[in-house]
């Protein structure tokens, strides 16, 4: 009989992001509740977007996933391990914090180098990795500066460049791109995006911005006092919002009172719909609800046409590629509809127009008043 | 400390600047330039026009001594200084509400009383009948009272009691200075406590330990009361030579050669340090 070495079996999957396991978490300091049975099951290589009004616990729960404050219910894994309690320096995370935290006292490359440094990797070696790390983020040869030299956006990759240099498997983010002004914040958004292609690492994101979620992440989960709201994938949220706050909350939503009985909603200025099955994110029961629909998705239509919703325009506001215009229903519900500028020329104050809902576009809410 | 210093960043206008520096500028010129300098004049001029005085002090080894102990001394005295008001500073910085409070109020609650109050009060624990005789006795590490006062120790207790909070405050002014993200972001990176506090939080409140040092060493050269009234002759600091010579001998030209020996000595040390660290970044902490 032939022995044979034993080949280790390959436990560990070749993709290079952790996967998170986020269950029951809660967080309260003494009577003050700031986190509620947050759940999510982040996949390696994911990129998870938290996204919520100040106070909704959105960087509450990353402090937890990085160590800095502990839970005090549920429990946190990431590959497996249970980190629940575990300090930040034993958890193997990137991270990037909202004014960057780069020390003021190390220039660019040490700052970079440190999480090496931390690790007893040699000085030669952290040299090399540190300045590989600034390529990465297109800084190479700024490694000999201080980063005071450097510009918000520089510093901000300098930041993304120490967390990345170890090769975490996951990168936390808390609104790293807050502080930049608005060309610089969607440069980064690219170069971000970028990075976690090439580098298949997982990455969780606080912003409270809905644009930026809706453009970097793959899901995108809505919190609102201390509770998720909605966590789908991005196209899902923005098109089919699970509820009234995450409709609210993301993106421009037009909300119009009505009564639902079941097979129409019949709104204050007499117009009467039928939404299809597809428009009910949640069961409506017959009574008071709220129709929903994206300005964008409104089409403009000469005053008259059967089927459209009739209105009056207030207010025409040009936004260069499109123009948003402003309109009151028969009974003074307003209503705002989002049109390329291109087709609007002569739409007025006072005209009277009609606006075409698509079936497609609608939403129904149970509920009274947003 | 942090708001005291909001003010810099704002340009007022340099008539004003001069307005409001005036009454300050008065004080030292008449208050302190001028008597220095009298006093230095004398000792060039008096008893003949000439070195003569700083002779003296070359030819007889004792002033040098006198010289050598009282930099020693408050070298002693800094760094003990240092190593208790560091951790004070880094609890007061931590602290919170009722026990931020508290904390301060132990550092600065000491000023309300006069220094020769907290001598005095030294000389009465360190007696030999004293409490902490008595302590050392109780314990069993003595059998009979030790002589502690009179002694260097005894001085150098003293003097750091009555100068930490100068040391205290400007540490803690750098450390509520840093952003609680840095030492966040070197947790993360993968420091444990004991590598934050060398890497990042030492390094960072360096211009406040720089600034409490100097605070401490230049008041620390110049102290009178504490080594008149706790050490013996052998104790004998500079300042308390000068007085003798001053009251008891009467001898001004001498005197004032000595001031001016100690005034080279601390004009060397102020500029040896703020070539190193510089001034205006040492108060505010900020690097």
């Amino acid at each position: 009989m032939i022995a044979e070495a034993a080949s280790p079996a390959r436990t560990s999957d070749s993709a290079t992001g952790a996967r998170v396991s986020i269950r029951g978490l809660g967080k309260s300091y003494g009577s003050v509740t700031a986190v509620t049975d947050v759940s999510m099951d982040i996949e390696s290589g994911e990129f998870v977007a938290l996204l919520g009004p100040s106070g909704s616990g959105k960087t509450t729960v990353l402090m937890m996933l990085a160590g800095f404050e502990l839970p005090t219910g549920g429990e946190i894994l990431i590959d497996g391990r249970d980190c629940t309690r575990l300090p930040p320096q034993k958890r193997d995370i990137g991270m990037v914090f909202q004014h960057y935290s780069l020390f003021p006292h190390m220039n660019v490359r040490d700052n970079v180098a440190f999480p090496l440094k931390m690790r007893g990797i040699g000085a030669a070696e952290r040299r090399r990795r540190a300045d590989a790390a600034l390529e990465v983020v297109r800084l190479g040869g700024y490694g000999d500066r201080s980063p005071k030299q450097l510009s918000g956006g520089q510093q901000q990759r300098v930041a993304l460049a120490r967390a990345i240099v170890y090769e975490p498997k996951l990168l936390l983010m808390d609104e790293p791109l807050s502080a930049l002004d608005k060309n610089l914040r969607e440069e980064m958004q690219l170069e971000i995006k970028r990075l976690h292609s090439e580098l298949g690492i997982t990455i969780v994101f606080v912003t409270h911005d809905q644009g930026e979620a809706l453009t970097m992440a793959d899901r995108v989960a809505v919190l609102r006092d201390g509770k998720i709201q909605q966590l789908s994938p991005s196209r899902e949220l923005y098109e089919r919002p699970a509820n009234l706050f995450a409709a609210s909350f993301v993106g421009e939503m037009n909300l119009i009172p009505g009564q639902w009985d079941g097979a129409t909603i019949t709104l204050a200025s007499g117009d009467s719909l039928v939404p299809p099955p597809q428009a009910f994110p949640q069961p409506v029961a017959p009574g008071a609800a709220l129709l929903a629909f994206r300005p964008e998705r409104l089409a403009l239509a000469p005053a008259g046409t059967p089927g459209a919703l009739p209105a009056t325009v207030r207010e025409v506001v040009y936004a260069g590629a499109d123009t948003l215009i402003i309109a009151a229903m028969p009974d003074g519900t307003e209503i705002r509809a989002r049109v390329p500028s291109a087709g609007s020329r002569d739409i007025a104050g006072g005209t009277a127009i009609a606006l075409v809902c698509p079936p497609d576009a609608m939403l129904v809410y149970a509920g009274g008043a947003a | 400390m942090a708001g005291f210093f909001a003010w810099r960043g704002r340009h007022l206008p340099p008539p004003v600047v001069a307005l409001l520096m005036a009454p300050f500028f008065m004080l030292i010129v008449f208050a302190f330039l001028y008597p220095i300098l009298s006093l230095l004049s004398l000792s060039v001029t008096e008893p003949q026009p000439g070195l003569g005085n700083y002779a003296k002090i070359v030819e007889n080894p004792l002033y040098a001594t006198v010289l050598m102990r009282t930099l020693w001394i408050a070298v002693v005295v800094t760094v003990c200084s240092l190593l208790l008001a560091f951790p004070l500073a880094m609890a007061m910085a931590q602290a919170r509400g009722a026990m931020a409070l508290l904390l301060t109020a132990c550092v600065l609650l000491p000023f309300w009383s006069s220094v020769l109050v907290r001598t005095a009060a030294w000389s009465v624990l360190l007696q030999r009948n004293g409490i902490v005789n008595g302590l050392l006795q109780w314990v069993g590490l003595t059998s009979e009272p030790v002589r502690l006062l009179y002694t260097e120790g005894a001085v150098v207790i003293a003097m750091t009691h009555v100068l930490m909070p100068f040391m205290v405050l400007p540490i803690y002014g750098a450390l509520r200075n840093i952003p609680p993200d840095y030492g966040r972001a070197a947790a993360i990176c993968g420091a444990g406590p004991i590598r934050r506090f060398f890497e990042v939080t030492f390094p960072l409140a360096l211009p406040g330990v720089m600034g409490g040092a100097i605070l401490v060493f230049l008041t620390a050269l110049g102290y009178f009361i504490t080594p008149a009234l706790l050490g013996s002759p052998k104790e004998q600091m500079i300042a308390t030579l000068i007085s003798q010579q001053l009251r008891e001998f009467l001898d001004w030209p001498f005197a004032a050669a000595l001031v001016g020996v100690l005034t080279v000595f601390v004009t060397a040390i102020t500029l040896a340090f703020s070539k190193v660290f510089r001034f205006d970044r040492m108060m505010g902490g900020q690097l």
